[in-house]
C-alpha cells in the first residue's frame, strides 16, 4: 500500500510539474497581436464583441480585464506607471473626464465618419477627442410583470409615479456611491428638477425602497428573480433581461437623459494601433450591429442600425422624447460628483429604515386624511414631508469647490487631513437627518391620531 | 461519622443474565448477611463485575430476584436504589473540585449546605485527605483518587458498599496498604460490602466470605479458609492457591490413577475422581522414606525447582506425575539438583478427593 | 553509527533539515508574515505623511457605516454560531444518547453542507427562501404570511449555519462519544438521573468540545467575504474591505484599518476558545472512553427523532437542490419553481467555461503540492529533529489560520503590486501564480496538522531500528517515515485541493483578468449578468461535484490508512 501510494504521489507530481511547464511557456507565447482592455462591460456584452472582433482580425487576441467603473478608474491610476491597458471601455463619462484630467487618455482620430455629434441632447464624443461614444444608454424604470400582477400594482410610466404609496416596499434602486450610472441618474434628476425639488422626489421614491444595491446590477436581479418589483436601472439593463426571456418590462419616463458610453486609448498604451483598430470596430456598422443582440440591447450612436432593430425598439433618433428633456451639464456633474455621492448616502442608503418607516407613516396619515378631510391634520403632514425633504446643504454649497474638495477622497495635499473631516461632515449631516426622519414620523402619526 | 446501623443484607434469588443471545450468569443464588465484608472472586470473563453492576442496576435486565434490605430491587433504576459504587476507573469528575465531587451525592438528595459542608469534611477526614479538597482530581495520585471515590460514596451513607476491582490499577505497595485501609474503614462504618476481585490474595486477607465465579455460575460460597481447605470442585481447588490435582478412580479401596500410581484411601465415593494435595503438604527426603501413619511415600525424581525466597518449589516427577513439593527456605539451605531421585511424603490427612 | 542529537548549528547531520527550514521560513515570511505586516502598517499610518498615527482607527469608529459593519459582523458570526448549535444539538443528542436506527443520515448531515461553499449556495437560496422565492410564495399563497428567511442579515446567517454546523455536530459528537462511561455511572449510583445528570455531568464534560467547534464556526463566518457579497450585504466587515480596496483604491487606508480588525479580532476569538480548553483537556485524565450509556428508542420518540433529523437533511440539502434547479432552469423569477428546464447552461459551461476549470485543477492542484509539502517538512523538522527555533516554524503556519482570505488579498496587492515577475512585464500583484501561493498559505495550516497527524502514527523506534541498520537519516525519511505517512499525507492533499478549488475571498482580490480566472471566480462573474445565473449555477454544481469527489476519496484514503495502521503492532 504504501508502495502504491509513493506511485501515485510520484504521478501526481509530474503531473503537476508538467502543466505548470505548459502553463508558463504558454503564456510566454501570447505576446504578439494583443490587446488589453480595461472594462465595466458585462461578460454578456464583451463576450460578444471579443469574439466578433478576433474573427475579423486573426492575429489579435483581446485580453479584457473586468473591473468596476472606478475599480477600473483606480485600477489604470495605479499602474500608469508601468502602464499596460490599452483601452478603457466604460459607460459613465465622468470617469472618462477623471482619467482625462489626470492625462491618462490619449487622443484618437477614427477613421469611421459620418456619425452624427448628439444622441438626445448628449454630444455623442468628447470634444477635446480623448473618447468615442459608440452607444447610449437611456434610464428608466423596469419592473416584474407576474410581480405586478400578484400583487396588484399598476405599471409605473414616470418618477413621479414612483413616490405613490402603493409602491411602498416594492422598488430597489442602487446607490450613486456604488454604481457610476446610478450616480448618473441621480445627478439627471437633481440637474432636470433643480437641487431642492430633485432631491425631495428622490426622497420620495426612496421612501419606498425595499433595498439599496450594492451594484447596479443588484437591481435588475432583483427584479428578474422577483426580489422585488420595480427597478429604477439603466435602459439595457431592463431591455437585455427581457431579451433573456426573463418575464419584465421597461419604460422610459419623461425626464430622462441619454448618456453614451465611451471607449479611450489610454495614455502609452503598448497596442496602440490594435487599439485604434478596436475602436473603429466598434463604431462600423458591423459593431454597431452587434449592439442589438437581445443580450447586450444598447442603443447604437449609428442611426442606420435601427433600420435592423426588432420591433418596439427604442429609436431616439426618430422619437424626439427620448432623452431630450434634460440637458445634461458635465462639468457640474464632475464637481460635485462625490459630494453627491455622500448626501445620498447618508441622507438615503444608510438611514433606509427610518426613511421607509417615515414614509410610510406620512402615506397611512395621507390616506386616512382623504377618507376624513382634516385641516390641522392636513398641516401636520405638509410639515412631517417638508422635514424629509430639508436638506443640510443649499446647491450653492454643493458647487463651491473648496467644501466639494473636502469628499474628494484622495488627498491632494499633505496638509489635508480630509478623511477626518468629511467623516465630521457626514457625522453632521446623519444627526440631522436622523432627527428630521424622526419628528417626521413622530408628527405623521400624531397627524393619524387625529383622524 | 456514626456507624451505619441501617446497613442491609443482600439476598440474591436465581439470577441469569445475558447480553443479546450470550448468557453471562447463570442460576446465582446468594444470600449476604448485613455488615459482612463479601468479595466476588474469579478469573476475567467469570460474570463477577456483571453480578455486581447488576447489583447496582447496570447493564441489562436480568433474570431472578435481586433484594437489598428485604426490598426488590430488579427493574429499580441505579439511581433510585441508594447503592454506594466505586469504579474501577474512580471516576471522579475532572471539572469539579474535590470537595464537589465529594459533595454531589448529598446535593442530590437536597441536604442543606451547611450540613453538606460537615458531612464532606467528616468523609475526607476519614480517608484522610481533608487538605485536598480544593484541588481537582488530575492534580491528585491514583491512591489519593481511589480514596476520594471512597470518601464520595460513604458520605451519602448508602445501604450497601460495591466495589469494583478499586485496587487493580494501584502498584503492588500501595494496594496492600489500601485493602488494609479499605477494610478497616469497613469495620469501623460496619457497611455491607460487596468486593470485586482476580487477586485471591485480596479477597483471602480482607474478605469475611467470598464467592468463587467461573463462567457466570457461583462455584462455590464460604469463608477463605473453607474455600481453600474444602474446594467442592475442580476449579476452586485449583483457583484458589496452588493445588496437585491428579485425575483417577476408586477401585477396590484405592485411588488409581495412570501409570501404576495407587494409594489405598477410605471413602464413600466412588467412580471417576479428583485426587488433591496441596504442595505444602508435600515433602521431600533425598533418603529412603517408607509409608507411615502419617504419609504415603512415593520415589521420584526431581524436574525442575523454582526459588520463591520463602518457600522452594520443587516439580518431582513420580509416577508419570508431576507433583509439586514446597519446602520452606532457610539461609543456608541446599536446593536439591535437577535429576535427583527423591522420595516424596504425602501427608494422608492432607489428601481431598473430589467427584469428577 | 547511532544518530547523535543535534550537536551545532551547522553539524552536518543538521544540515539538510537546517536548509529546509530556513527555506521554509522564508517562504512564510515572504509570503505570510510581510504582507500581513504591510497590512498593519498602513492601517497604522497616516496616509499623507506616512508617521504613526491612530486616526485611521479614529475615523473607523467616527463612521457610522464601519461600526454599524463591526457590529454587524459580529452580530451574524455570534447568531450563526448559535442557530447552528440549535440544529447540531439534537443531532449529537440522538447518536449518542440513543440507538438510533438514523445515525448514518446524521453522519451524512455532518458532510454535505460541507461540500458547497456557502457563496455557491447563495445566490439559490435567495431564490427558495427569499421574499418572493418558493417557500414564502407558498406560504403566502396558502397560509397568508412569510418568513423574512433571507431579509438582510438573516440570509447571511441563514446560509452559514446550514453551511458551518457540521463543525459543531462533529466536535460535539467527539467529545459525547469520548466520555468515560463511568462518570455518567457514579452520579447515577449517587441517585444523580436526567436533566440534572445532563446539566452537572455530560454538559460540562463535553463543553471543550462544543467550544472548540463554536469558535471555528465563529472565526470562519466572522471572516467570510463571499457569502455577504453575494447576497449584497455589505455593511459588515469583510465586504467593506473588499469593496474600500477595490473602488477607492489601494492607497485607502480604511480597507486596512479593517482588515486589521478582522485578524484581531479572529485572534481573540482564538484565544477565548483557547482559555475555554485550557486544564480542561478531559480526555486525558478520563481513563476510559465508551461514551454516554445509549438506550433505545420508544416509537413516539423515534418518531420525532426521524422527523427532527429528515427536516433538517430537508434543509440542509436546499442549496444543492435550489442550485440544481437554477442549473438547469431556462427563467426562474417570481414563480415556486422555473418555468422550464434545459441542458444549454452545462453546455455553455462546458464550451466556454473551459479555462475556469484548467484553471482551478491548475492551481488547487499546486497549491495542494505545496502544501504537503511544507506540510511534511514543518512536521519531520518540528517533531523529529532538534534545530533551535522550529517551533517557530509551526507557529507560523498555524497563523495564517487568523488571516481572512481578504486581507491576505490585500496584503498581496500591497507587498507585490511593484514588483515584476522576472522575464515578464507583470507585476507579482496581477500575475497568476500568486494565486496560487495565497491558496496554498490559506490551506498550509489543515495540511500540515494532517501531516503531523500522520507522522505521529510513525513511532519513532521504525526510525531508530533504520538507523542502527546502517542508514543514513535522510534515507530513513525517504524509505520509511514518508511511505508509512502517505496515507495521511494523501489525504491531506485531497483536502487541501478541494478547498483550494473553491476559495473566493483571496481569489477575488488577486484576479486581474478572466483568462486567469478560477472556477470560483467564474461563478462570481456569472451572478452579475442577468443571463448568467443559469451557467452560473452549473458551474457551482460542478465545483460542487469536485468538492464532493475530493471528499470522498480523502475519506477513503484515510479508512485505508487506519485500517493498515491498524495492523502495525507498535503504535506510540
Amino acid at each position: 500500500m504504501a508502495f502504491q501510494n509513493k506511485e501515485v504521489i510520484k504521478k501526481l507530481t509530474t503531473v503537476v510539474i508538467g502543466s505548470t511547464a505548459l502553463m508558463l511557456s504558454l503564456s510566454v507565447n501570447a505576446a504578439d497581436g494583443q490587446l488589453t482592455i480595461v472594462t465595466s462591460f458585462p461578460s454578456d456584452l464583451t463576450k460578444v464583441f471579443k469574439k466578433a472582433f478576433e474573427k475579423d482580425n486573426p492575429g489579435i487576441k483581446l485580453e479584457i480585464l473586468k473591473k468596476k467603473t472606478t475599480a477600473g478608474v483606480k485600477y489604470i491610476q495605479e499602474t500608469s506607471a508601468k502602464n499596460r491597458t490599452d483601452l478603457f471601455w466604460a459607460s459613465a463619462p465622468d470617469a472618462f473626464e477623471v482619467l482625462k484630467d489626470d492625462s491618462l487618455l490619449q487622443k484618437y482620430e477614427s477613421s469611421v465618419k459620418g456619425l452624427p455629434d448628439k444622441v438626445g441632447a448628449f454630444p455623442v464624443n468628447d470634444p477635446d477627442g480623448y473618447y468615442k461614444g459608440f452607444a447610449a444608454a437611456g434610464y428608466g424604470i423596469m419592473w416584474n410583470e407576474r410581480y405586478i400582477k400578484a400583487k396588484k400594482l399598476p405599471a409605473p410610466a414616470q418618477w413621479a409615479d414612483l413616490t405613490k404609496a402603493v409602491y411602498h416596499n416594492h422598488v430597489g434602486m442602487s446607490a450613486p456611491s456604488r454604481s457610476g450610472t446610478t450616480h448618473l441618474t441621480v445627478e439627471t434628476l437633481l440637474q432636470g428638477k433643480g437641487w431642492d425639488e430633485g432631491w425631495k422626489m428622490q426622497k420620495e421614491i426612496a421612501g419606498n425602497f425595499k433595498t439599496v444595491t450594492e451594484r447596479s446590477f443588484g437591481v435588475p436581479d432583483g427584479v428578474n428573480s422577483g426580489n422585488f418589483g420595480i427597478g429604477i436601472v439603466i435602459d439595457f439593463f431592463g431591455l437585455s433581461s427581457k431579451g433573456s426571456g426573463f418575464p419584465v418590462d421597461f419604460v422610459y419616463p419623461t425626464a430622462t437623459t441619454l448618456v453614451p458610453a465611451n471607449i479611450a486609448i489610454v495614455a502609452n498604451a503598448p497596442n496602440k494601433e490594435n487599439a485604434g483598430k478596436f475602436i473603429d470596430y466598434l463604431l462600423e456598422p458591423n459593431g454597431q450591429e452587434l449592439l442589438l443582440d437581445p443580450k447586450i440591447r444598447r442603443l447604437p450612436v449609428n442611426p442606420a442600425t435601427y433600420a435592423k432593430a426588432p420591433e418596439g425598439f427604442p429609436n431616439p433618433f426618430k422619437d424626439s422624447s427620448i432623452g431630450a428633456a434634460v440637458k445634461f451639464d458635465l462639468t457640474k456633474s464632475k464637481n460635485r460628483y462625490n459630494l453627491v455621492n455622500s448626501l445620498f448616502d447618508v441622507m438615503i442608503t444608510y438611514r433606509l429604515d427610518d426613511l421607509r418607516k417615515a414614509t410610510k407613516a406620512i402615506q397611512d396619515a395621507e390616506a386616512a386624511l382623504a377618507k376624513k378631510p382634516n385641516d390641522d391634520a392636513a398641516k401636520l403632514i405638509a410639515e412631517a414631508r417638508a422635514l424629509i425633504a430639508k436638506l443640510p446643504i443649499a446647491e450653492a454649497k454643493s458647487l463651491d469647490k473648496e467644501f466639494a474638495g473636502i469628499f474628494k477622497k484622495k488627498r491632494k495635499k499633505a496638509t489635508d487631513k480630509v478623511t477626518g473631516r468629511q467623516a465630521e461632515v457626514e457625522q453632521e449631516w446623519d444627526k440631522f437627518v436622523v432627527e428630521n426622519y424622526a419628528k417626521a414620523k413622530e408628527l405623521a402619526e400624531k397627524a393619524q391620531s387625529m383622524l | 461519622m456514626t456507624q451505619n446501623k441501617s446497613t442491609a443484607g443482600i439476598s440474591i434469588k436465581n439470577l441469569g443474565l445475558s447480553f443479546g443471545t450470550t448468557e453471562v450468569l447463570k442460576g446465582v443464588n446468594l444470600e449476604i448477611e448485613p455488615g459482612e465484608f463479601f468479595s466476588f472472586l474469579g478469573p476475567s470473563g467469570s460474570g463477577k463485575s456483571t453480578l455486581l453492576r447488576a447489583i447496582s442496576g447496570f447493564g441489562p435486565d436480568p433474570t431472578g430476584s435481586i433484594k437489598i434490605g428485604g426490598e426488590e430491587v430488579t427493574g429499580l433504576p441505579a439511581w433510585q436504589r441508594n447503592v454506594g459504587m466505586v469504579f474501577q476507573s474512580y471516576a471522579l469528575w475532572p471539572h469539579m473540585t474535590i470537595r464537589k465531587n465529594v459533595a454531589f451525592g448529598l446535593e442530590e438528595r437536597k441536604v442543606s449546605s451547611t450540613e453538606i459542608d460537615g458531612r464532606v469534611d467528616d468523609a475526607l477526614d476519614l480517608v484522610g485527605l481533608k487538605h485536598l479538597a480544593d484541588r481537582t482530581p488530575g492534580q491528585l495520585s491514583g491512591g489519593q483518587q481511589q480514596r476520594i471515590a471512597l470518601a464520595r460514596t460513604i458520605v451519602v451513607e448508602p445501604r450497601v458498599l460495591l466495589l469494583d476491582e478499586p485496587l487493580s490499577n494501584l502498584d503492588a505497595n500501595l494496594r496492600v496498604q489500601m485493602r488494609r485501609d479499605i477494610l478497616a474503614l469497613q469495620r469501623e462504618l460496619g457497611l455491607t460490602t460487596i468486593f470485586v476481585t482476580h487477586d485471591q490474595e485480596e479477597a483471602n486477607t480482607i474478605s469475611d466470605r467470598m464467592a468463587v465465579l467461573d463462567k457466570g455460575i457461583i462455584q462455590q460460597i464460604g469463608t477463605p479458609v473453607e474455600l481453600y481447605d474444602q474446594p467442592q470442585n475442580r476449579f476452586v481447588a485449583s483457583f484458589l492457591g496452588t493445588a496437585n490435582i491428579i485425575e483417577g478412580s476408586i477401585t477396590e479401596g484405592h485411588f488409581v490413577a495412570e501409570k501404576d500410581f495407587k494409594i489405598p484411601v477410605k471413602t464413600d465415593l466412588t467412580g471417576n475422581i479428583y485426587l488433591v494435595i496441596r504442595p505444602q503438604s508435600v515433602t521431600i527426603s533425598e533418603t529412603e522414606v517408607t509409608e507411615n501413619n502419617r504419609s504415603y511415600s512415593l520415589k521420584g525424581n526431581i524436574e525442575y525447582s523454582e526459588f520463591l525466597g520463602e518457600t522452594v518449589r520443587y516439580s518431582v516427577l513420580s509416577n508419570g506425575h508431576s507433583i509439586l513439593a514446597d519446602e520452606s527456605h532457610l539461609r543456608g539451605n541446599k536446593i536439591v539438583a535437577n535429576g535427583q531421585d527423591v522420595w516424596i511424603e504425602i501427608e494422608k490427612d492432607q489428601i481431598l478427593l473430589l467427584d469428577r | 553509527m547511532t544518530v547523535k542529537a543535534s550537536s551545532g548549528f551547522l553539524s552536518r547531520s543538521n544540515f539538510g533539515p537546517k536548509a529546509l527550514a530556513i527555506l521554509i521560513a522564508l517562504f512564510l515570511i515572504m509570503f505570510l508574515a510581510v504582507p500581513v505586516a504591510k497590512v498593519f502598517i498602513v492601517a497604522f499610518q497616516d496616509p499623507s505623511t506616512g508617521s504613526f498615527t491612530l486616526i485611521n482607527f479614529v475615523d473607523f469608529f467616527k463612521t457610522s457605516l464601519f461600526r454599524e459593519s463591526f457590529w454587524n459582523s459580529f452580530y451574524v458570526s455570534s447568531v450563526s454560531v448559535v442557530v447552528a448549535s440549535i440544529i447540531a444539538l439534537p443531532l449529537a443528542y440522538f447518536t449518542s444518547r440513543f440507538n438510533f436506527g438514523g445515525t448514518v443520515i446524521i453522519q451524512t448531515l455532518g458532510i454535505v453542507p460541507l461540500i458547497m461553499p456557502p457563496f455557491v449556495g447563495a445566490v439559490a437560496m435567495q431564490l427558495l427562501f427569499g421574499s418572493n422565492g418558493s417557500v414564502n410564495l407558498l406560504l403566502d399563497e396558502h397560509l397568508g404570511f412569510t418568513i423574512p428567511f433571507m431579509e438582510g442579515l438573516n440570509g447571511v446567517i441563514f446560509v452559514q449555519s446550514i453551511h458551518y454546523f457540521p463543525f459543531i455536530l462533529i466536535n460535539l459528537s467527539a467529545a459525547l462519544a469520548n466520555i468515560d462511561r463511568s462518570m455518567e455511572e457514579s452520579a447515577l449510583s449517587l441517585g444523580s438521573n436526567g436533566m440534572r445528570l445532563f446539566r452537572r455531568i455530560v454538559f460540562p464534560l463535553s463543553m471543550p468540545g462544543y467550544v472548540a467547534g463554536a469558535s471555528i464556526v465563529f472565526i470562519k463566518v466572522f471572516d467570510d467575504l463571499g457569502t455577504p457579497l453575494l447576497l449584497n450585504v455589505n455593511n459588515m466587515l469583510a465586504p467593506q474591505a473588499y469593496l474600500r480596496i477595490s473602488s477607492v483604491g489601494i492607497s485607502d487606508p480604511m480597507g486596512y484599518v479593517i482588515s486589521v480588525i478582522l485578524v484581531i479580532f479572529s485572534l481573540f476569538a482564538m484565544w477565548v476558545a483557547f482559555l475555554a480548553l485550557r486544564g480542561k483537556d478531559y480526555a486525558t485524565t478520563q481513563k476510559g472512553g465508551g461514551g454516554l450509556m445509549k438506550r433505545d428508542m420508544k416509537p413516539a420518540e423515534k418518531f420525532i427523532a426521524y422527523a427532527i433529523v429528515l427536516f433538517i437533511l430537508a434543509v440542509v440539502l436546499s442549496p444543492h437542490l435550489a442550485l440544481g434547479l437554477l442549473s438547469f432552469g431556462t427563467i426562474w423569477s417570481y414563480s415556486v419553481l422555473p418555468d422550464a428546464y434545459t441542458l444549454e447552461h452545462y453546455v455553455e459551461v462546458f464550451s466556454s467555461a473551459g479555462d475556469f476549470i484548467k484553471n482551478t485543477l491548475l492551481y488547487a492542484g499546486m497549491a495542494a503540492t505545496i502544501d504537503v509539502v511544507i506540510g511534511t517538512a514543518i512536521a519531520y523538522i518540528v517533531w523529529r529533529t532538534k534545530i533551535k527555533g522550529r517551533k517557530i516554524l509551526d507557529y507560523l503556519a498555524m497563523s495564517a489560520l487568523a488571516v481572512p482570505g481578504v486581507v491576505l488579498g490585500i496584503g498581496y496587492l500591497r507587498t507585490f503590486y511593484q514588483f515584476d515577475v522576472p522575464f515578464k512585464d507583470i507585476p507579482l500583484a496581477n500575475y497568476w501564480l500568486i494565486i496560487v501561493i495565497a491558496l496554498a498559505i490559506r490551506r498550509l495550516p489543515y495540511a500540515m496538522r494532517a501531516c503531523v497527524a500522520a507522522l505521529q502514527q510513525v513511532s519513532v523506534s521504525l526510525e531508530e531500528a533504520s538507523e542502527s541498520l546502517g542508514a543514513r537519516k535522510m534515507t530513513t525519511v525517504k524509505r520509511i517515515v514518508i511511505p508509512l505517512m502517505t496515507g495521511g499525507i494523501l489525504a491531506g492533499f485531497v483536502t487541501s485541493f478541494a478547498t483550494a478549488a473553491v476559495e473566493l475571498s483571496a481569489t477575488i482580490m488577486l484576479v486581474s483578468s478572466e483568462a486567469d480566472a478560477p472556477i470560483a471566480y467564474g461563478i462570481y462573474v456569472f451572478m452579475q449578468s442577468a443571463a448568467g445565473r443559469g451557467p452560473g449555477a452549473a458551474l457551482g454544481i460542478l465545483a460542487v461535484v469536485i468538492v464532493a469527489l475530493g471528499t470522498y476519496v480523502s475519506n477513503r484514503i484515510i479508512q485505508k490508512a487506519n485500517q493498515k495502521n491498524a495492523m502495525s503492532p507498535d503504535q506510540h
